[in-house]
């Protein structure tokens, strides 16, 4: 009595119990073909966008103090890579234009944004993430002072801030409000916990000294 | 303030998953076999394609498929409006009736590839002649028909409004602007979609998975059963995820097409032209009032744009409708057509632009009488509800006005604007009421005690920042009598109980009651357990006789009979007691609505006249508080939220094509920490038990409504400068 389930009338569909094996088919001609062997012999593309890169390039960073290596896409970004091939979903994409400071990492130890960096461009570099930021189980001294002080309402900005706030009180130990206002500025907060932000930061500064 | 939990200032139970990166959000799920999609936005705001060339795309590496209206998706139906944005499917024909439309979704193995393929996809297009503004769209404004998203009377009449005018000693008339903006929430929409069979999952930005759930069902052509959404988190929304949008059915297409489940992150850029806006909004307002400043008649105008493939008018009006007691009134929404993506609620919808208008029309009239602002509002404060003359559930504005007006010194304003000054800094004073109708919707909850003692709360409603989590524990610890520390929350899963939205301020109200009324529940059948129970030492009482605290029942008239939860449990082999709990709101016999009070300071620099903020102050009216640590912070969002919407926001648009001219965060301001002045919130905090069973009532949109108008009116107050369009740049004080 069930009707069938929307799709695209335009092919057939796929069905059957190796559902990997049908879209060969189900998309047509080779080119799924070839997207499955996971190699690009792609055709020229008739139009202006840049020419696809045939090949990943091998890169290793030390990440939260693991080395990690793997054949990277010398499209992807830093926080691609590190959400997408290890699976570190700490930092997050809110805007991948360098607007608004959630994918925030440090990179030997100063603040940068992993949506505009490529990770290829960063060989042999040293990354910490908001994962790396706890230490046995421990949480620095700004992650406790965030949470104390509600220094976030969704937290999808949090990692960024927390790790902004770490790579700040290292540029700038004693940091007054107003600098810390100015200075965690690059990191958007659309929910608008700055307030808590800044207690939280000046507490975690406080502790630190 | 109860011991056992309820207004609590409780750190949030997820806190330290948010602070080390733990806290799982949509994007962060990775399905086995996943692939990533990215659509292809329409360059063109108004037409149809001419052609689709998805060859280069289909060919370039790690390809799987890509997806247009060619592929003639069989779509079962219509969802039904509200909470499915458009009435038109996504892919459904070659027509075009926004830039930024979805054309094509590619899809392939890795994201790099995905956007690669996407810039190869060549559209052709024959270009319309699009209607690029409201502005442009205004000679053809109409009043709406009511069905979908028309759900509110376009046109009220009160009394005798034109006769009423013509008597009116005092009289001010003007018209007020509001901008195009946008929720720009930092987590953008992401959908992954899988199916097994017939049956799709969807992990999905929701601010309602048991709503949007029954509407991809209707997409789909399957039952509701088939269908399971899941959102725990919502990394912010503020609207923009009240509604199924185009990227959701589109993905789960191509699940289905492809055998594999496919994940697609939307662009920033299509954030801000795909998954709604607050529309801009032109509204004229006339009052007439006595001498005394009693208000005889109020007229809101109001016209909003739309787009092609939705009608969505903005109830500007009932702020004027619903807010002073005004015998006299005429209200009118409008809607004008525009070549840019659908409107949608956005934070506050409505109230937000409506009260901007109002409150600065009553500011006008204070100026006019010589009067003061507070105690204008005071003497038209509508002691019933003036368009229904029903008693409200509970109502504490007069307080607002009283504490909030004492607490930030209003009484040093001056009333002549452009006097005070300090320095270079002219300094103003402005205020505004706040008022917004409490919305309630039905939900369900279980809550579970368990041998070991232990709760779980299981509820599909999700967290979006507002401490929904954590207020829904102290909920039902406080029910329970144990301690929040033992009681866990599972929620944004269609699997679990059906809970409420996570918009319209609906969550602790709806929500909050249904998780009190199982924890309730359970508390009763314990009880009944215990005494029904040979082996209980409270054996043979009677049920009222029971208390509980800190998780131990116990005899009222001696403490020192009972045992605990877990003790009682363990013996009988309950595991776990179940308590239900169904809250369905019933028909009132009063209104229900949220107050409250805004003050604001502004200092403005003579030389280059940028608007600070530097002191704002509001009370709130919104029941019972349920946990005052992320009630204040959720409180001051909304209020700097609405300060950007004052003071900067605004989504431009090509005057000929109606496009967004830079749809980027790096453009579309928004506060930032270095914008933020001193902002302090009171609560009344006064239970308002008449709305339902916990008393408590929403608070993420009261926090934001009346602000923009009380910093316009600052804005007055230090310059004698009446700026009706928002937002209230530097240029436009100049
Ligand atoms: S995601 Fe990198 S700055 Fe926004
Ligand atoms: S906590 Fe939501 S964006 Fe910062």
């Amino acid at each position: 009595m069930r009707e069938k389930a929307s799709t695209f009338a335009g092919e057939p569909e796929p069905s059957g119990p190796n559902r990997r094996t049908v879209l060969v088919g189900a998309v047509g001609a080779g080119v799924a073909g070839t997207a499955l062997a996971g190699v690009g012999v792609g055709l020229a593309a008739p139009t202006t966008a840049p020419p696809a890169p045939q090949e990943t390039l091998p890169v290793t960073l030390t990440v939260n103090g693991v080395r990690r290596s793997a054949p990277v896409d010398p499209r992807a970004s830093l926080l691609d890579t590190l959400r997408d091939q290890w699976g570190l979903t700490g930092p997050k994409k809110g805007c991948d234009q360098g607007a608004c400071g959630a994918c925030t990492m440090l990179l030997d130890g100063t603040r940068v944004l992993s949506c505009i960096s490529l990770a290829v461009l960063h060989d042999g570099q040293e990354i910490t993430t908001v994962e790396g930021l706890v230490a046995k189980g421990e949480m620095h001294p700004v992650q406790r002072a965030f949470a104390e002080r509600d220094g976030f309402q969704c937290g999808f900005c949090t990692s960024g801030q927390v790790t902004s706030a770490v790579g700040l009180l290292k540029e700038n130990p004693r940091p007054s409000r107003a600098e810390i206002s100015e200075l965690m500025s690059g990191n958007l907060c659309r929910c608008a916990a700055y307030s808590n932000i800044v207690d939280a930061v000046a507490d975690a500064a406080r502790g630190e000294r | 303030m109860s011991e056992q939990g309820i207004g609590a200032a409780l750190t949030r139970v997820e806190a330290r998953d948010k602070v080390t990166g733990a806290a799982r959000y949509t994007a962060d799920v990775v399905l086995p076999g996943m692939a990533y999609a990215a659509l292809v936005s329409s360059q063109v705001s108004a037409g149809r394609l001419r052609s689709l060339d998805v060859s280069a795309a289909k060919a370039a590496p790690g390809v799987l498929g890509v997806f247009s209206h060619l592929d003639r998706p069989t779509w079962h139906r219509v969802p039904a409006i509200p909470y499915f944005g458009e009435t038109r499917m996504p892919f459904s024909d070659d027509r075009i009736h926004h830039a930024g439309q979805h054309i094509a979704i590619v899809v392939a193995s890795t994201r790099q590839q995905a956007a690669h393929a996407a810039a190869l996809v060549k559209a052709e297009y024959e270009a319309g002649k699009p209607v690029p503004t409201l502005e442009k769209a205004l000679p053809s404004a109409y009043v709406a028909a009511q069905g979908n998203y028309v759900n509110f009377p376009q046109e009220t009449v009160r009394g005798t409004p034109e006769e009423a005018l013509a008597g009116s000693p005092v009289r001010v008339k003007a018209e007020y602007r509001t901008a195009l903006i946008s929720h720009a929430p930092i987590e953008p929409s992401v959908t992954t979609a899988t199916w097994e069979g017939d049956e799709l999952t969807l992990y999905d930005t929701s601010q309602a998975v048991v709503v949007h759930r029954g509407l991809v069902a209707t997409a789909f052509g399957l039952p509701e059963d088939k269908v399971r959404l899941v959102c725990p988190l919502i990394g912010g929304a503020f609207g923009a995820k009240t509604h199924v949008w185009g990227h959701t059915l589109l993905v789960a297409l191509a699940a289905r097409r492809l055998g594999r489940p496919v994940q697609v992150v939307i662009t920033r850029k299509q954030m801000f032209t795909t998954t709604g806006h607050q529309p801009p909004t032109v509204q004229r307002i006339e009052i007439g009032a006595e001498r005394d400043g009693r208000l005889r008649v109020i007229t809101h105008d109001s016209t909003n744009s739309t787009s092609f493939v939705a009608e969505r008018p903005e109830n500007t009006v009932l702020s004027s409708v619903a807010t002073y007691a005004v015998p006299n009134l005429r209200t009118r929404v409008r809607l004008a057509r525009m070549n840019f993506g659908t409107p949608t609620a956005m934070r506050t919808p409505g109230d937000g632009p409506g009260s901007f208008a109002l409150e600065c029309a009553l500011d006008e009239l204070a100026h006019e009488l010589g009067a003061d602002p507070v105690e204008l509002r005071r003497r038209n404060h509508a002691d019933v509800h003036p368009q229904s003359g029903k008693p409200w559930s509970g109502k504490n504005l007069l307080e607002c006005y009283r504490i909030g007006a004492e607490r930030f010194g209003w009484h040093r304003r001056d009333r002549r604007p452009g006097t005070r000054r300090e320095g270079n800094d002219l300094i103003g004073y402005g205020m505004a009421t706040a008022r917004r109708v409490e919305h309630h919707r039905a939900a369900e909850s279980t809550v579970d005690i368990r041998t070991d003692g232990g709760v779980v709360v299981r509820t599909a409603t999700q967290d979006i920042g507002g401490g929904t989590l954590t207020t829904m524990i102290q909920v039902a610890a406080d029910a329970l009598g144990v301690a929040p520390d033992k009681v866990t929350i599972t929620v944004g899963d269609t699997d679990l109980p059906p809970g409420a939205p996570t918009f319209g301020s609906i969550t602790s109200g709806s929500n909050g009651s249904a998780v009190r009324l199982a924890a309730q529940d359970a508390r009763g059948a314990a009880i009944r357990l215990a005494v029904g129970d040979k082996g209980s030492p409270l054996h043979g009482l009677a049920e009222d006789a029971v208390d509980v605290r800190d998780g131990r029942l116990f005899a009222k008239a001696d403490p020192r009979r009972g045992e605990t939860y877990a003790v009682l449990l363990t013996r009988n082999r309950v595991n776990p007691l179940r308590g239900n709990g169904k809250y369905s709101p019933a028909e009132s016999q009063y209104e229900t609505s949220t107050f409250g009070a805004h003050f604001t300071e502004v200092r403005i620099d003579r030389d280059l006249p940028r608007v600070r903020v530097v002191r704002h102050l509001a009370v709130i009216d919104c029941g019972i508080v349920l946990n005052t640590k992320t009630a204040r912070n959720q409180a001051q969002g909304g209020i700097i939220g609405s300060i950007g919407v004052a003071l900067m926001e605004e989504l431009r648009q090509d005057p000929v094509s109606g496009r967004a001219l830079a749809p980027a965060l790096t453009d579309y301001h928004v506060p930032v920490n270095a914008d933020i002045g001193q902002i302090d919130v009171h609560f009344v905090n006064k239970p308002d038990h008449n709305s339902n069973p916990l008393g408590a009532k929403g608070l993420g949109e009261i926090c934001s409504i009346g602000v923009s108008a009380a910093v316009a009116n600052a804005v007055f107050n230090a310059t004698g400068r009446r700026i009706r369009d928002l937002p209230i740049t530097p240029r436009r004080l100049l």
